[in-house]
């Protein structure tokens, strides 16, 4: 009996040498001159992490001539790894933030380079819109290149096949939005006899950050986005404009007549798609693309057309303006610790724009992951191109077919329509004043200030509290500090002006 | 090695073994427990590095903590954060809340472990046994987030299987995930289900250590099964439980964040909000967390009182305790 | 065991056995969804409702797991970190319960309210990281065990079944010449191994469970275990991440989260109906012992 237990104790412990005398790590320290310049770069991990010794990664490496070197961090502990890493002063020389309190506490605290200045010495860099840069600044400085998006990503998407059957169009007033709602939910648009569709579905994050479903549709009919100014310059919220509140009160319409579903202060994103999916609803505003759920739909439903139109209101083509970035790089002075490190540093992401790299970036490898197609390329594997070439799609900077790309991919009319109207949006852009701007009073009880709001707007929907309540609400997030934001963004942009 | 054979020996006179008292002679007793302290040594360093060296993170409650200064250049702010939060227009509200979800899960789910491994003990047939403590104890496995997806496929209004259920038969529907009346009823069944059989694996290792001699014993004394019950096996596992309740009140005020934070609407918040859920929404979203820090000391506080309360009543009682 | 033929007896068990077997049903189907759904054809499931049977079977969900060897290398580390850990924890936590279930060892309280100090206070996520990084134990495996070495819960609970250990027997091997190493080794560890099989359950499924740590500690991903993966493709999927920082695209079908639950959950439920027999062992066991 003993025996055998000493038996297997002694197996384990062999056991543990073998596996960790595998971890051995091999490191050559770096040679000045022409040697590749040993990078570190720390990013958030999407889907699966490719191998570093990859094509896709070697080739960066020998372009940028960078010994380059990806650590991936999963997204449940991201915040905390980086916050580990900051105070125990591990950093790399390149890594991913995103633009939080935390954060900007760290970026104040000059932890980071200021690259506002160098901007101009770099090609690439200095081409990309000044408003991406201004979206991720800190007391007007610039610290990092932003992770590239579109800034007006909001789209209407819709049943094209119910619609055209109804004899609707895609909405612009407030009055079209209920009536194709109502129409999807009460006449039975797949005609299966039974009352089993919405017009539209809302999930418990309807009315929070930027992908609110009442902002977008507010901002479409001439609300501010987020924040408002007025004549005297002063600051007010979104949900104190009379549009604002008009979106609110169609829902409670909505709600009380059950057009739409009765649970949505519940019910998950993810629990709303399989609905959407199963052709069971009808129109939404949402960030993605279209065609995706074109593609998911038509397994479920042959014949379901989904079609895309931009947001848009009484005074045309209107859309909240979002950050632009999925987060930035930033350089670490504790680890980049002079002006020439800094510039080999600036030149590696600078060549990541070069018309070579854009194509690796988002495409990968010719003939591997893509072809070329006359003036297009097509992606040979959707399942490929997902493992081996999105990793570095998403968190290198790169802003897809706007600069640099030699030629555009292939994709459906409904894809290519959808890519159209968000690029056309940047031009209708709305944007929240308050987004870069400080506030000490939003830093420390925002979120709780948040809570307040999005309470009462889901309460009022539901017809729990009426209008004098939804006020009085108001006014008690006024009191408890939403005055004091208001003034503190009001400084905060005069002084920046 | 001689020195301890000779007590060894001396102990065979006296009834109680000489090894269970303690002599007047502190160095004496060092010698002869040397080999005990010997085991004990691994131990204590453990403790001692790991959870005793970092723990002057607790200063970071009295700070306003930011990564990059660290614990030794973060300013100090002495009591602010608790003068903070102890007035917080919202602090009894919490303070209710918490406490009362605490007393449900006391009241309704601390006893099923124990009655269900009972009802366990009680089988006889040993293959039908493990079948039931298999199954149950898989829903330990489920994460929170998937326990509240399939209570919402249950118990949603829009095409939830309970709810179509209720609907056919009274012809109404019951907002039970919104209304902050079902709250509690809802967050008790949820942890009911998910641990429940995993808390049984413990009560039937006690009960396995049950001598069947006395079961024996008993029943030629013609005691039935109730008796047996009430007489041999409560009496086994009863420190087991008193020892659980104890250690159980250390963490009294831990609500399990991840649960609430996903059942959470705004038509309960006012039931639902707590301790745990209000910390996150005011500390980690908006970075604090020197103020957070505060709040999980207050509640380690209160924790410790209740343990130190408990094992002396239980000690008063005749128990073991803790220690 | 004539007793048991009574009717009131009869009555009993049978209600017994219902309730039992209500309960281990109502345990099990949400399972049986989640493997039913694994196994189900994507448009199956795509079509939603509750699934219990797939009428199209598929193994396109474990093609995907198996198409490249990150799920099974992790799972591997899973079950290294498990067996070893687990072994570690066993071999820390009896070592020092034992001394402590006794109590006319001197210095036995100050220690115990020590450790249970340390399941109510904690100095954070930072300094044990500075602790664990001191030692150089950052980016090994032994990050994932030796800072869990030993559990305060398990050990005062398994200092507590030591404790109801007659000392007759203990005495009696003093007696032989063992010294108390001796002593729990040849007699007290034997005589518990119901409670060595409880706790060894417990520390396997906390060591299964770890993720957070992992990411903490080990940089190099192929060291990561399983439930890194499983909270990257499963639970970022279900909680509201928001589409501020996701695309829709991102989120795997639900047939392949499923099957990923299934692959990284089976292994860890294997485990109890092993250790089962270990309860009954010590039943005989302990009916030597009086």
């Amino acid at each position: 009996m003993k025996k055998k237990w000493m038996n297997t104790v002694v197996t384990m412990l062999a056991g543990m040498m073998i596996l960790t005398a595998c971890g051995g790590k091999s490191g050559g320290s770096p040679v000045e001159g022409d040697a590749p310049y040993p990078l570190t770069l720390v990013v958030n991990q999407v889907g699966e992490i490719p191998d570093p010794k990859n094509p896709i990664e070697e080739k960066l490496r020998e372009y940028t001539n960078t010994d380059l070197r990806i650590q991936w961090i999963p997204y449940s502990a991201y915040d905390e790894k980086i916050n580990v890493m900051i105070a125990s002063n591990e950093l790399p020389k390149l890594m991913k933030l995103n633009y939080s309190p935390t954060t900007i506490s760290s970026l104040e605290a000059d932890l980071f380079w200021d690259i506002t200045s160098h901007l101009k010495n770099y090609p690439n860099l200095a081409a990309q819109p000044q408003q991406y840069y201004d979206n991720i600044s800190v007391n007007g400085k610039v610290y990092g290149i932003p992770l590239f998006r579109d800034m007006g990503r909001a789209i209407v998407s819709y049943r094209q096949d119910w619609l055209d059957a109804a004899g609707l169009k895609a909405p612009v007033t407030l009055d079209d939005w209920y009536e194709i709602i109502r129409y999807s939910t009460e006449e039975d648009p797949d005609k299966n006899g039974k009352r089993d569709t919405y017009g539209m579905m809302l999930d418990k994050g309807y009315n929070q950050g930027t992908a609110s479903t009442l902002t977008r549709l507010a901002v479409s009919q001439g609300a501010p986005n987020k924040w408002g100014i007025d004549e005297e310059g002063n600051f007010y919220p979104e949900f104190e404009s009379e549009i604002f509140f008009d979106v609110m009160k169609m829902f409670r319409k909505l709600y009380a007549e059950k057009l739409i579903n009765q649970d949505f202060a519940v019910v998950d994103s993810s629990e709303l798609n399989k609905v959407y999916e199963s052709g069971r609803a009808n129109i939404r505003i949402s960030g993605g693309n279209g065609q995706s759920l074109q593609t998911k739909l038509e397994k479920v439903v042959p014949d379901a057309v989904v079609n895309v139109s931009p947001l848009q209101g009484p005074d045309g083509i209107r859309v909240p303006g979002e950050s632009g970035n999925t987060g930035f790089l930033a350089i670490p002075k504790s680890t980049v610790i002079s002006e020439e490190e800094l510039d080999k540093v600036l030149t590696f992401v600078d060549k990541l724009f070069d018309p070579e790299m854009v194509n690796l970036i988002n495409k990968g490898i010719e003939g591997v992951h893509y072809s070329v197609e006359g003036d297009f390329t097509v992606t040979l594997d959707a399942d490929k191109d997902a493992q081996e070439v999105k990793p570095y799609r998403d968190s290198l900077p790169q802003r897809g077919e706007l600069y640099n790309m030699e030629k555009k991919a292939k994709g459906t009319e409904l894809f290519a329509l959808n890519k159209k109207i968000v690029q056309e949006n940047e031009n209708y852009i709305i944007p929240n004043p308050a987004l870069t701007l400080k506030s000490e009073t939003y830093n420390e009880r925002g979120g709780e200030l948040e809570q307040i709001i999005t309470d009462a707007q889901t309460k009022f929907i539901m017809g729990h509290i009426d209008e004098a309540g939804w006020h009085a609400e108001v006014e008690k997030w006024r009191k408890s500090g939403g005055e004091q934001i208001a003034a503190e963004y009001k400084q905060s942009y005069e002084k920046l002006k | 090695m001689k020195s301890n054979q000779t007590l060894a020996e001396g102990a065979l006179q006296v009834k109680r073994p000489l090894r269970q008292q303690r002599s007047k002679h502190l160095l004496r007793d060092l010698v002869r427990d040397r080999w005990m302290y010997l085991m004990l040594l691994p131990g204590v360093l453990y403790f001692i590095i790991f959870k005793y060296v970092p723990m002057y993170g607790v200063t970071m409650a009295f700070q306003d903590y930011k990564p990059h200064l660290g614990f030794f250049g973060s300013p100090w702010t002495g009591m602010k954060h608790f003068i903070r939060f102890f007035s917080e227009p919202q602090f009894w509200m919490l303070f209710r809340n918490t406490i009362i979800l605490a007393l449900y899960n006391l009241i309704f789910f601390f006893p099923l472990p124990i009655i269900l491994s009972l009802m366990l003990n009680e089988l006889r047939r040993e293959r039908f046994k493990r079948f039931v403590q298999t199954l149950i104890y898989i829903p330990h496995f489920v994460s929170w987030v998937v326990v509240v997806g399939i209570f919402y496929i249950l118990f949603t209004t829009e095409n939830g299987i309970l709810n179509e259920l209720i609907y056919r038969i009274t012809g109404e529907k019951i907002a039970f995930l919104l209304e902050a009346d079902w709250f509690r009823t809802m967050i008790v069944s949820q942890a009911i289900w998910k641990e429940v059989g995993w808390g049984t694996v413990i009560f039937l290792a006690a009960l396995a250590g049950v001598d069947l001699q006395q079961y024996e014993a008993a029943r030629i004394d013609g005691a039935g099964r109730w008796r047996q019950l009430w007489h041999i096996t409560l009496p086994a596992i009863r420190s087991t439980i008193v020892i659980l309740l104890i250690l159980r009140l250390g963490n009294f005020l831990d609500s399990g964040f991840e649960q609430i934070f996903l059942m959470i609407t705004p038509t309960n918040r006012e039931v639902s909000e707590v301790f745990d859920t209000y910390v996150y929404t005011k500390g980690m979203t908006q970075a604090q967390y020197s103020y957070s820090a505060a709040v999980g000391l207050f509640k380690s506080f209160v924790g410790l009182l209740l343990v130190l309360g408990s094992n002396w009543l239980a000690k008063k009682f005749g128990e073991e305790g803790v220690y | 065991m004539r007793q048991d033929k009574t009717r009131g007896n009869r009555l009993f068990d049978l209600i017994n056995h219902s309730i039992l077997f209500l309960v281990a049903i109502v345990c099990v189907l949400p399972f049986v969804y989640v493997l039913a759904v694994s196994f189900a054809s994507p448009a199956e499931a795509a079509r939603g409702g509750l699934i219990l049977l797939p009428r199209e079977w598929s193994l396109v969900s474990y093609q995907y797991i198996f198409s490249s060897d990150t799920l099974p290398r992790s799972l591997l580390v899973s079950v290294y970190i498990t067996v070893v850990g687990t072994l570690i924890n066993l071999a820390f936590t009896s070592l020092m319960a034992y001394p402590l279930s006794k109590p006319h060892l001197r210095g036995r309280n100050p220690i115990l309210l020590g450790v249970l100090i340390t399941m109510l206070f904690s100095g954070g996520m930072i300094p044990t990281y500075f602790v664990v990084n001191g030692l150089n134990l950052t980016n090994t495996l032994w990050a994932l065990m030796i800072p869990n070495a030993i559990s305060a819960f398990n050990l005062i609970v398994l200092k507590n079944f030591f404790q109801q250990i007659p000392d007759g027997l203990e005495d009696s091997a003093k007696i032989d010449g063992c010294h108390d190493l001796g002593v729990l080794i040849r007699i007290v560890l034997p005589l518990s191994l119901p409670a060595m099989a409880t706790f060894g359950l417990f520390y396997a499924v906390a060591h299964w469970n770890t993720f957070f740590n992992a990411i903490l500690y080990i940089n190099d991903n192929h060291k990561w275990p399983i439930q890194v993966m499983l909270r990257e493709i499963v639970i970022l999927a279900q909680s509201r991440v928001g589409d501020s920082s996701f695309d829709e695209m991102d989120v795997q079908p639900l047939t392949i989260r499923m099957a990923v639950i299934v692959f990284a959950t089976v292994p860890i439920l294997l485990v109890y109906p092993f250790l089962q027999k270990h309860f009954a062992k010590g039943v005989m066991l302990g009916s030597v012992k009086g």
